[in-house]
């Protein structure tokens, strides 16, 4: 199979109808694209190389089912995730109160993962105020006290879509590149143990 | 008598079981018509096992077993260490012959250089031809020298430690351990040498550590499935790590090649540690088997999947994911197995976009697979689970697209392991009587129409319309006429049977009657009278009297 090569698992999270494909189908079709992409039938899974610097990063973008159904199964999804998009809707404030039960779930499971808040369908609020129920400084201020990254976004207008994505793939290139050169510190000499550090060696 | 009889009562199907009354018919009537009817009955009644058929087929005295081919214990595994021995002996040869068409290579290119190393080398045109196991041993550990050097060679611009394999290689394998040859194994063994030959040294190398690595795991069955796990999983990291070094970083290489090592490692170590006993795998195995089974009312609404299977397209698609997903049993490379799952995932990607008219998210997605997964009930679905987690390549597990769909597989079997009626939006009641069987849900639904449609009196104009109830119908007419072919079967089976019973006793009754009509009369004794009488007897022809001719 000529599937492509992937760098970091990003997870998307969040409530169901929140706008978590859209999300994915606005960054997949951006113009931020390097190479050919593999021609998606589902936005379900996606991969897509982004240039940043002078290295290319390729996120493996996966999709979750967000209702509550399936919420016992999440744990497997983020399992090994670099980065995790958490997103809520804009004009709902249950799906913020999910985004807060997704991050709390990861935070106990995959401390290795950097979290995205990330608040959608920006283009509604733009349009008439009234409808936003999620106050942006209280988002920031959550986003603050967890150590996450805090976005507001739309998938219909594409504002801050590629910025987000940027983000996620310049923090994941960065944490590389120290992970890398930490390694290298470490290893005069014993290289043989160094599988030791990595974090995924026993699945 | 009780031969008819018996043939009937074993045999299931009728057209064989006729067949197999021809078959004995006509035996009996050619062996036996002259000669003693009854004894060959009695002899032909029940199941009746020789005694000499129990014991090993080597004549040493014990009993065999049929597990072992019919061999006792014993002979089994002298048997089964020949074998072995063989295989071992015919991959050595492989790798020598690997060996020496690299050496040739090498030397024509690079001259002379290579003759440091001659000593080395030395060994092998000795070997050449691989004689009897004596000598076996002694190239094992010509060769284990050998590679520590070579190893250093090439792995170690700077001093680097060889691989802890190194010092468990010279371990032999257990006895009991056996390594089945077939021909799928010697196919892959030899697209391994021809792919390793592209790479010309380090191939030989690779190839001399997964050998190793192999002998070296056949000597640890009796590790539980996660430490199995654990030395593979460490062998593909040293790989992986000494693969980076060579090829300078360059990952798609290293992947390339860490996909070779998987399918040669893993076909080999497949039976050993697919599902391997020590683990309670086989038990999950069937409790999710039953479980599928259990929920076989589920239906597609329940689930809110949203495909149609009334569009073709869709129906076709849905046929093809559930083979895909059947088919993972029968591969034994985690890698192929992912990628059942993954041409699986994609007919269902197909089908929600067809339905649909848009790109299928995860949230229709999970459902879709759940849906298929309760149709195909794959076999062994948790051994293939575990399997797939423990021995495949993490990297391609953790991150890349196949990993995406094993993890929704993983959860549509955790989803249908843990599924209640709340999450079918049921009330318990109902859920509790789906599962006991006491009603079934197409009954109730809005398309459950089709079950009434027998009794309705609109029955043929309601069928008409429906492709599907066309479909059915043709399908109870092919029904019913095999079920009247099929009785006429029996009928001629069971004419056939009156016959063969009263054939013998017709016969009796002729040979009776025979008997009756000309009773057997002995003849007085006049045949020394004769000799008597007749001395002189004028009716024979004089005695012959030698005649001498004039010469």
């Amino acid at each position: 199979m000529s599937a492509i090569r992937v760098d970091a698992k990003v997870v998307m999270l969040g409530k169901e109808s929140v706008g978590k494909t859209s999300l994915v189908e606005r960054y997949v079709h951006n113009r931020f694209l390097v190479g050919p992409y593999q021609n998606t039938i589902g936005a379900a899974f996606v991969a897509k190389p982004i240039q940043i610097g002078e290295k290319v990063v390729t996120l493996g973008v996966w999709d979750t089912a967000g209702s509550e159904r399936y919420e016992a199964m999440s744990r497997i999804y983020y399992r090994g995730a670099r980065a995790a998009i958490v997103c809520y809707d804009l004009t709902d404030s249950s799906s913020f109160q999910r985004a807060r039960f997704w991050v709390k779930e990861l935070q106990n499971c995959e401390e290795h993962c950097k979290i995205y808040l990330c608040g959608t369908k920006g283009d509604l609020i733009e349009g008439d105020r009234s409808v936003r129920q999620i106050d942006y400084h209280d988002a920031q201020d959550f986003a603050e006290e967890i150590g996450a990254q805090h976005f507001e976004t739309s998938s219909k207008t594409g504002k801050n879509v590629d910025e987000l994505f940027y983000k996620v793939a310049e923090d994941y290139n960065n944490s590389a590149f120290q992970y890398m050169t930490e390694e290298t510190g470490v290893d005069l000499g014993q290289k043989k143990d160094s599988y030791f550090y990595s974090c995924c060696h026993n699945n | 008598m009780t031969l008819a009889a018996g043939a009937l009562t074993t045999q299931t199907n009728p057209l064989n079981r006729v067949l197999d009354l021809h078959r004995r018919y006509y035996y009996y009537k050619r062996t036996h018509l002259t000669s003693s009817i009854m004894s060959q009955r009695t002899e032909r009644r029940g199941i009746h096992v020789d005694q000499s058929d129990l014991l090993c087929k080597k004549g040493c005295g014990y009993y065999g077993n049929a597990a072992w081919q019919g061999l006792c214990s014993k002979c089994w595994r002298e048997e089964y260490q020949r074998v072995r021995q063989k295989q071992i002996q015919d991959d050595w040869a492989l790798a020598e012959k690997l060996q020496r068409e690299e050496d040739a290579a090498y030397a024509s290119s690079h001259g002379a250089q290579t003759q440091p190393h001659g000593q080395s080398s030395a060994p092998h045109p000795g070997h050449a031809s691989l004689g009897p196991f004596s000598k076996f041993e002694e190239k094992k550990t010509n060769e284990k020298t050998r590679k520590v050097t070579t190893v250093k060679k090439f792995f170690s611009p700077s001093s680097r430690t060889p691989p802890k394999k190194e010092t468990q290689e010279g371990k032999t394998p257990s006895p009991s351990i056996s390594r089945h040859s077939s021909f799928e194994t010697d196919q892959v063994s030899r697209d391994f040498v021809d792919f390793l030959k592209n790479l010309q040294r380090p191939g030989r190398e690779i190839h001399k550590q997964c050998r190793a690595f192999i002998v070296n795991m056949s000597s640890k069955k009796d590790l539980s499935a996660e430490e199995l796990s654990e030395c593979v999983q460490d062998f593909y990291q040293n790989m992986a790590d000494r693969l980076m070094s060579h090829f300078k970083g360059s990952s798609e290489s290293v992947e390339q090649v860490m996909d070779q090592v998987e399918k040669y490692i893993m076909t080999r170590l497949y039976k050993g540690v697919f599902c391997p006993e020590t683990s309670d795998d086989e038990r999950k195995d069937l409790a999710t088997q039953n479980r599928i089974r259990a929920l076989h009312w589920v239906t597609i609404q329940m689930l809110c999947v949203s495909m149609d299977e009334e569009i073709p397209e869709v129906s076709e698609n849905v046929v093809k994911a559930i083979t895909d997903v059947i088919e993972m049993d029968s591969k034994r490379v985690p890698r192929d197995k992912l990628a059942c799952i993954t041409r699986c995932s994609k007919h269902i990607f197909s089908a929600i976009r067809i339905t649909k008219n848009e790109p299928a998210s995860a949230d229709d997605f999970l459902p879709a697979l759940i849906y298929i997964v309760l149709k195909a009930n794959p076999p062994r679905l948790q051994s293939n689970i575990q399997y797939i987690t423990r021995f495949c390549n993490p990297s391609r597990l953790m991150t890349g697209e196949d990993g995406y769909y094993f993890t929704n597989l993983c959860c549509a079997t955790a989803f249908i392991e843990k599924l209640d009626a709340q999450s079918l939006n049921l009330s318990p009641e109902e859920f509790e009587r789906y599962m006991s069987g006491q009603a079934s849900p197409r009954l109730h639904s809005s398309e459950g129409d089709w079950a009434l449609a027998g009794s309705a009196p609109d029955a043929t104009a309601v069928a008409t319309t429906n492709p599907v109830l066309v479909q059915l119908n043709q399908n109870l007419e092919l029904l019913s006429g095999l079920i009247s072919k099929q009785e006429r079967v029996t009928e001629a089976a069971q004419s056939l049977q009156a016959d063969l019973l009263s054939w013998p006793q017709s016969v009796e009754r002729e040979v009776h009657g025979v008997l009756e009509k000309y009773p057997l009369e002995v003849a007085p004794r006049t045949v020394s009278a004769i000799d008597a009488n007749n001395v002189d007897n004028d009716n024979l022809p004089p005695p012959l009297t030698p005649q001498v001719f004039a010469g």
